[in-house]
């Protein structure tokens, strides 16, 4: 079980949300290029480590949040982006 | 406008044990209003409960804080009109009966904290979930909101599912106070 601290809910069992995944910078639409448009869409960095990812609080507040997790270890810390 | 007649999802009504240890109600048929509301509105500022606490207006009212700017009103079979009209639905609001898209149980009594945390992962401790407490999660692996309602200085829970997942909630809830001493009529089963 991964404990995962919801800002509105207070700490909540993992399954009780859902990861939305690693947080990406979304570029202008108007200027962007096939390419990085595609990667922002697809790509992801997926380290063994510290990744600041977006949560859903589905079974909760339903409000979306930014944490950061060791995907290694599973520990959890505040986002400093948040 | 008269009010629909109100189709329980839930086939049973009310079981319990004769210690009083455990009470488990069917209450579908209760009033549930939705309220999304902005903080400036004049809404937001008679409703006034926030996210995870509720309080009772003088009408008898249930007004929960269920989620953040969003309120769930609980009153009495068949006033949904009436609970809908004294909101007012000035600004950014929105207001919906949804009497009869949810179910909703009541389970009380000295055992029901222990019924409960078989099959719901919140805290309910009286320090993270004390009477007034509102909040949500998995109860039976089905997402419900919660209120602790405590009668008659005992422990009493509300708990409201989807309309679909009434009929199979109230089974799994029966199913879990059957240790208690419930006795779990035939064909309420979910094994
Ligand atoms: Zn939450």
């Amino acid at each position: 079980m991964i404990v995962v601290p919801c800002p509105n809910c207070g700490p909540r069992n993992s399954s009780d949300l859902r990861n939305a995944g690693e947080v990406v910078a979304r570029p202008d639409p108007a200027t962007t290029s096939l390419t990085e448009w595609r990667s922002y869409l697809y790509l992801r960095e997926n380290p063994a480590g510290w990744v600041t990812e977006t949560w859903y609080c589905r079974s909760g507040c339903r409000r979306y949040f930014t944490i950061e997790r060791n995907t290694s270890t599973n520990e959890i810390r505040e986002s400093e982006s948040s | 406008m008269s009010e629909l007649e109100f189709m329980s999802p839930v086939g049973s009504g009310h079981l319990s044990t004769s210690d009083g240890g455990i009470s488990l109600e069917d209450i579908s048929d209760c009033t549930k209003v939705l309220v999304r509301a902005g903080r400036g509105t004049a809404a937001g500022v008679h409703l006034k409960v926030t996210y995870g606490r509720s309080r009772r207006r003088r009408d008898g009212t249930l007004i929960c804080g269920s989620r953040p700017d969003e309120w769930t009103l609980l009153a009495g079979p068949g006033q949904g009109a009436a609970v809908v009209g004294s909101v007012s639905d000035e600004g950014f609001v929105s207001i919906v009966d949804i009497s009869h898209g949810r179910a909703m149980l009541r389970i009380s009594g000295s055992d029901s904290v222990d019924v409960l945390a078989k099959v719901c992962n919140v805290d309910l401790a009286d320090d993270m979930t004390p009477d007034g407490a509102v909040f949500s999660g998995s109860v039976a692996k089905v997402t419900c909101d919660l209120v602790r309602d405590d009668r008659d200085a005992g422990r009493s829970y509300l708990i409201s599912c989807e309309r679909s997942f009434g009929g199979y909630l109230f089974a799994a809830m029966a199913d879990a106070c059957a240790e208690f001493g419930i006795n779990v009529p035939a064909g309420l089963s979910v094994h």
